[in-house]
């Protein structure tokens, strides 16, 4: 990439600072090392995953800015308050649900209240692991998405890791990133997706119904459209990578434009995407036929990720029967 | 001396006059925390006189020493210690948790960066004073960071957490103090959860730890100089207070909460005054 390119992708006012590095970077732990050669109030905060959470390069690099801090996440987090309040820019990492739900106090107190940069960053969203109910965030969302000052950021996987790292970082106060595990090395071909704090992307225009997604359900979304259009459906496709600020605007242009509006989410139905939408809805006095596709307020258990995916209901063909159900409703 | 020129009977001076202070403004509230604000006044007076290094014109000058109150609710004395010190106006504190008043129940940055961080959450404090000494250290930056919990918040795992961290990394530019005055809301600490010694658990998780009485000015002077000296590791220092301390008939009365009439104030204004009863 080219420095115009990047500066043609928008939303980075401080692009240059930190480098289409960081900006280009197809895995978190590239992208955040870039950006901390390029910023030396970077620090790096661990709970004892360093492999997991993609801080090895980090740690490997720039030892003297790595701070592991053992299992303790409740620490970890004041410690990271402490942290941005002495000029810092800490980033804290451990699991999704041991990033949120485990230290939600501290995370109000220490970093949403005073509004500080500290970033909170959570891989394993959602039912996608083995390890079980333990390890499934499956509320993580819904908790950030309540704090004041908080912001909320799920790419939809490596093209858009750069961007959501810049995007967090341009953000002056605290943010959630929600990220996945790399399962495979990332494709550099496919073309890289921007990322602006506040608005979705429409990836892929259509007429009948539009898919709203977040995180790795982006791609779900993405292949419902291709087996409804082979039904004669057509399907607008938005990525809607920041979760907060929300792009209400964007929700409710698509819900005049569409007879049908579809949420899919690797969270529960409450309190995520889908009810982020159906209160933009509510809100704006847009009525539209909707369903919500995500975990239904039940826990999950260990299993495979498609086996999961499977059981729960978030797959692209779980969307797309969604979305011929509402279509036959009209 | 202290490490800002003041002697031990300045100190005390201090410390009189923000007992003075806290009777004054817990009475205009009528009900409040009294007790700890009275046992704590020495520990106040010199660490916010005697020991940090801070400018009245600037609250937020970079080179401060950091001090974090953990215990958020002991703000009768927080406050009275903020105007005496010269960082707000003492005019302030007649507005002292009134609808609107920066000066909150429990201590908020709302009122500035004198409040270094918003606690009340019990067992944050520490935390987020290590994450302070990390940075400022790697920053090679001067200031020192001191923290002051209370003995029971020691019943929040976070505190052992950070404690921990704070030995592992043998932080030399932090230094805690611990008012224990055995109160909590439920009553007296042992009662609730035995604590002793507090001391040498933390001596086991790397610090050097410090007991003493922390109604003596002198100790606690004494403390803070061998805390300075002490760069290989963080110092706790074990303030053994009492409840009231300064007038005789509130004395060692464990009341987390206490009311207190104009006829007692007015015989404890008496009492730190020196009139005979």
């Amino acid at each position: 990439m080219t420095e115009t390119s990047i500066a043609g992708m928008g939303g980075f006012k401080d692009a240059k600072f930190y480098r289409q590095e960081a900006l280009g970077a197809r895995s978190y732990g590239q992208a955040l090392l870039a950006a901390a050669k390029a910023d030396e109030r970077i620090v790096c905060l661990g709970a004892d995953l360093t492999q997991p959470t993609e801080t090895y390069l980090f740690r490997d690099q720039i030892p003297e800015r790595f701070f592991m801090l053992g299992i303790q996440e409740a620490n970890m987090v004041g410690v990271a308050g402490g942290m941005a309040r002495a000029g810092d820019i800490p980033f804290a990492h451990s699991f999704c649900v041991f990033i949120t739900r485990r230290v939600y106090d501290q995370i109000a107190m220490q970093a949403a209240y005073p509004k500080l940069p500290v970033k909170l960053v959570g891989f394993i969203p959602g039912l996608a692991t083995e390890l079980g109910v333990s390890h499934q965030a499956i509320d993580d969302i819904a908790l950030m998405r309540a704090l004041p000052n908080m912001a909320v950021i799920e790419p939809s996987g490596p093209e858009q890791i750069g961007a959501a790292l810049t995007a967090a970082l341009d953000y002056d106060g605290p943010v959630y990133l929600r990220l996945s595990i790399a399962r495979a090395k990332p494709d550099e071909t496919t073309p890289l997706v921007p990322l602006e704090l506040g608005k979705g992307l429409v990836v892929r225009e259509g007429t009948d119904v539009a898919i709203l997604a977040s995180g790795s359900m982006v791609a779900q979304a993405l292949a419902a459209a291709d087996q409804l259009a082979e039904l004669g459906i057509s399907a607008t496709v938005a990525n809607m990578a920041s979760l907060k600020p929300f792009d209400t605007a964007l929700v409710e242009r698509l819900a005049r434009q569409h007879p049908a509006m579809i949420t899919a989410e690797n969270h529960s139905i409450i309190g995520g995407l889908g009810s982020a939408v159906a209160e933009t809805l509510a809100l704006a006095g847009v009525a539209t036929r909707f369903a919500m596709v995500g975990v239904r307020d039940v826990f999950a258990e260990g299993g495979t990720t498609p086996y999961l995916m499977e059981k729960y209901g978030l797959t692209a063909r779980h969307i797309a029967e969604k979305a011929v159900e509402l279509h036959r409703r009209r | 001396m202290t490490r800002n020129s003041l002697s031990v009977a300045d100190l005390e001076e201090r410390a009189l006059a923000l007992r003075r202070r806290v009777v004054q403004m817990i009475e205009k509230i009528r009900v409040g925390y009294l007790q700890q604000g009275l046992g704590a006044a020495d520990i106040f007076a010199a660490v916010y006189f005697g020991e940090l290094r801070l400018r009245e014109d600037d609250p937020d000058w970079p080179v401060r020493d950091r001090c974090i109150l953990s215990t958020a609710h002991n703000t009768a004395l927080l406050y009275a210690t903020f105007a005496e010190r010269g960082l707000i106006a003492p005019a302030l504190l007649e507005h002292y948790t009134e609808d609107g008043s920066p000066l909150e129940v429990n201590a908020s940055e709302r009122l500035g960066s004198l409040v270094e961080a918003t606690c009340g959450s019990l067992g944050q404090g520490l935390s987020v004073a290590v994450g302070m000494a990390l940075s400022l250290r790697r920053q090679d930056h001067p200031s020192r960071v001191y923290v002051i919990l209370g003995d029971g918040e020691l019943q929040e795992g976070q505190v052992w957490e950070a404690a921990l961290s704070a030995g592992g990394h043998g932080l030399g530019n932090l230094c805690m103090v611990i008012d224990r005055n055995a109160m909590q809301v439920e009553g007296h600490t042992d009662k609730v959860v035995p604590m002793d010694p507090i001391g040498a658990k933390f001596a086991a998780f790397g610090w050097n730890a410090l007991e003493i009485d922390g109604n003596r000015m002198a100790a606690i002077v004494e403390a803070l100089d061998r805390a300075r000296g002490t760069t290989d590791r963080p110092t706790v220092i074990v303030a053994h207070t009492t409840a009231g301390a300064g007038v005789p008939f509130l004395e060692g009365q464990l009341r987390h909460v206490a009311r207190i009439t104009p006829d007692e104030a007015k015989r404890a204004m008496d009492a730190l005054n020196g009139v005979a009863a």
